[in-house]
């Protein structure tokens, strides 16, 4: 057996602790049985306990599976084992919730015997899956970004604890919401509208089916996540091929839906082609922004990366590039695409071509900025450049609204102005002169040493 | 890492050259060279902050150096960090352990974690548990341990899997006087086992059992830059001690083929010496016979601090 999976099955699941979840469970399904009427049946305690059980509190236990053994001291002697990434994954994200799910398979047996009595099979198994589904994705989503934080050198208070476990319960919610979606009468209960089928890349597919497919396709993808963090902090090489295809299928995924975006009366008169190229353009857009933020911003790794492309192994250099980088690309990739095909498409493509190249300009002075102001102010460095671009995209176009020189915005943020190409030339003159510095800070900073140890 | 590699580090066990180390705020490690034979206890002595947990930990392999390279028994820490790991043992200055797992439970998961299989594991916990005094105490929890019995257990945790280099940092901090001697005797007996030990302290008594190589770490760099061998087991120093001054004294020793004198002075002499009972005595009776007043002829107990200042003081003095 995976021995931290054992390990934790010592510490979590020890038989008085069995019995007293056991106890307790059974007294409030009786006592539910016996008092809530006809509203509340033991089921719908089971309901709400098995959310309190296995998503509240076992994304949190997710979320200190590595964190606490930091926090005890006993992080280093589990890196120094020779337990595999991937067993070191699944045991902690199944071992450390160990006793959350036992709660939890209290409780969706009996709602399991209630559905199926009540329901019907198919109605209890698809029920059965969604719980599991939504128990898994909770729980690894904090994981997630617990890891992604202890690959940061984060600090973990009491407040960062609670923020992994809140991006476990954002993801259960995202799976709630796409669950209620899944099912016409919980679309109604949401107010969304009512809707037979989903439009992807063209096809009508049945709401239910697909949302489901999806769901788990999300729920492989955030356990993936899991195993590359696990891998980097066992000082395992990730390699670049995992994150290119996650974009591969994030961007297919996502462009799939243009069906969506072909209503909007700035795009009415975009084809299929530009609408997906835009979709994908965006979603990596979207991604580089948040893995740049996550990613720690490594000196070490940049010099690599530098003397890889100077010798010319690009491969090589390939293999040690970080997702906020491969991301970047993918949108500069897709971006220019976009251009080149908004210009067979109309005569008078040039305003959005305008556009989509300065949006291109300033994505790429501020991943500049995110490791520049790294070289500066290595403490909380990513507050620093989000304050700055908090500064430059709504507070200082505000004041400026507010004096009346709205013709300077295009220095801001993408905005079309005359001439046209005035909008492009200024976003990427900012993004080289922020790259230009960066890399001479880089470089300054690879010469001189910095202070000396205490 | 390459043939050529492989060949500079044969026969070295530890090897590191040109470390440069950086935390965020300020830099460690300073071009740290040094490397450590196979089947030595060697001293990583320093005060605190002059970097020594930090050397620690790149040696284990869990911090990747800013710049030069590390390599344990050939294999280099950036290209191999799993394969190091497999081959050490390491316990940190504060370590944890799981308080409520008894201590077998503790020794089998290290032994399992390790790649050790289920039906060798009870004999690797038995061995290990025997190894560190703790055969007794198998059943009690973690939590029930006094410290001196923590730190065995710890210490059991991290040979379990009889690694090749075993790295303590600072492993006798807190304990009592029977502790540190028992830690001492263990030591010993792992480094005659194979074991090369890389044990770190800021305080020398500590470390004078056990220790035959040292390494000084001052501001992030080491000082006189390679590890002093302090003592040989062949070659023990002995510490003579006069009760009327002479002043050739050293003339007399340095006269003596067989003697190394390391420090003299009217009163007292540091020399390296056979182990040899009787070349030790006749030494005495040429002293006694050419008309010294031997009050004190015996094996030197500080060795480490001799040379420590020593070299502390001849880099000054440069």
């Amino acid at each position: 057996m995976n021995p931290e999976f054992r390990r934790n099955l010592w510490l979590e699941l020890t038989p008085r602790r069995a019995i007293l979840m056991a106890v307790i469970l059974a007294l409030i399904f009786v006592a539910v049985a016996l008092s809530g009427g006809k509203d509340y049946l033991p089921s719908s305690a089971a309901e709400t306990l098995y959310y309190l059980i296995v998503v509240f509190w076992g994304s949190r236990n997710a979320a200190l599976s590595v964190v606490g053994e930091i926090r005890d001291r006993t992080w280093d002697s589990q890196r120094l084992s020779s337990i595999t990434p991937g067993a070191m994954t699944w045991g902690k994200l199944f071992g450390a919730t160990i006793y959350n799910w036992f709660g939890g398979a209290i409780c969706l047996a009996l709602m399991f015997a209630y559905t199926l009595s009540h329901h019907g099979t198919a109605a209890a198994v698809i029920d059965l899956f969604y719980f599991l589904e939504i128990g898994v994705i909770a729980q690894a989503a904090a994981m997630l970004a617990s890891l992604a934080a202890v690959n940061r050198g984060q600090k973990h208070s009491r407040f960062e604890i609670f923020l992994y476990q809140l991006a476990g319960l954002l993801a259960a919610l995202a799976v709630f919401y796409v669950w209620q979606a899944a099912d016409p009468e919980g679309m109604a209960r949401l107010g969304a509208p009512l809707t037979d089928t989903i439009v992807w890349w063209g096809q009508p597919f049945p709401p239910r089916g697909f949302l489901l497919v999806s769901l788990a396709l999300f729920t492989a993808w955030v356990l993936v996540g899991c195993y590359r963090e696990m891998r980097t902090e066992l000082k395992m090489p990730n390699g670049s091929l995992v994150w290119l295809g996650f974009l591969v299928f994030i961007g297919l995924y996502i462009a799939g839906f243009d069906a969506w975006l072909s209503q909007d009366s700035q795009m009415a008169d975009w084809n299929p082609v530009a609408l997906r190229l835009a979709l994908a353009a965006t979603t990596f857009c979207v991604l580089t922004y948040i893995m740049v933020l996550l990613e720690p911003k490594d000196r070490v790794q940049f010099r690599w990366l530098g003397s890889q492309v100077r010798g010319g192994h690009l491969a090589r250099a390939f293999s040690g590039m970080q997702a906020f980088m491969l991301s970047y690309f993918a949108t500069a990739i897709c971006t220019v695409a976009l251009i080149f095909w908004l210009n067979t498409l109309r005569s008078e493509a040039a305003s959005d071509q305008a556009l989509v190249g300065s949006a291109l300009g300033f994505l790429t002075r501020d991943v500049g900025l995110f490791v520049l102001v790294q070289t500066w102010a290595r403490r909380r460095s990513d507050f620093s450049t989000l304050a700055i671009l908090l500064a430059l995209y709504i507070l200082i176009p505000a004041i400026l609204d507010g004096l009346g020189i709205k013709q300077a915005m295009f220095v801001f943020y993408p905005q079309a102005t005359t001439p046209l190409w005035l909008a492009p030339v200024v976003a990427w003159t900012e993004a080289a002169g922020v790259w230009i510095l960066t890399v001479s800070r880089l470089a300054i900073s690879d010469r001189e040493p910095l202070g000396q140890a205490a | 890492m390459s043939r050529a590699m492989r060949f500079w580090y044969r026969g070295v066990m530890i090897e590191v050259h040109d470390l440069v180390y950086e935390y965020p705020s300020q830099r460690a490690l300073w071009g740290v060279s040094l490397s450590v034979q196979p089947q030595t206890i060697t001293a990583l002595v320093g005060p605190n902050g002059a970097g020594k947990t930090t050397l620690l930990r790149c040696l284990a392999a869990l911090e990747p150096p800013y710049g030069g390279q590390v390599a344990i028994d050939g294999l280099d820490s950036r290209s191999a960090p799993r394969e190091i790991h497999s081959k050490l043992g390491y316990l940190p200055d504060f370590y944890g352990l799981y308080d409520e797992l008894s201590v077998r439970r503790c020794l089998t998961y290290a032994a399992w974690s390790h790649g050790i299989k289920p039906d060798a594991a009870a004999a690797a916990v038995e061995t290990a548990a025997r190894r560190v005094g703790l055969s007794d105490r198998l059943e009690a929890r973690a939590s029930e341990l006094s410290r001196g019995l923590r730190q065995r257990l710890a210490i059991g945790q991290s040979i379990v899997h009889s690694p090749k280099v075993l790295l303590l940092d600072e492993p006798a901090a807190g304990l009592d006087p029977q502790a540190r001697k028992e830690l001492s005797t263990l030591l010993l007996a792992l480094k005659g086992e194979g074991m090369t030990i890389v044990v770190s302290s800021h305080i020398l008594a500590e470390l004078e059992d056990y220790c035959s190589e040292m390494i000084i770490l001052e501001r992030g760099r080491v000082v006189g830059g390679k590890p002093i061998v302090v003592r040989k087991d062949d070659r023990p120093r002995y510490l003579i001690e006069l009760a009327t001054p002479r002043a050739d004294l050293g003339e007399f020793l340095r006269s003596n083929g067989a003697t190394d004198v390391i420090e003299v002075s009217d009163m007292r002499a540091l020399i390296a010496f056979t182990h040899n009972l009787g070349a030790r005595a006749k030494l005495v009776r040429d002293l006694v016979t050419a008309g010294f007043d031997v009050a004190r002829f015996g094996e030197s107990t500080r060795a480490l601090e001799d040379a420590y200042f020593a070299q502390v003081a001849h880099e000054a003095a440069q």
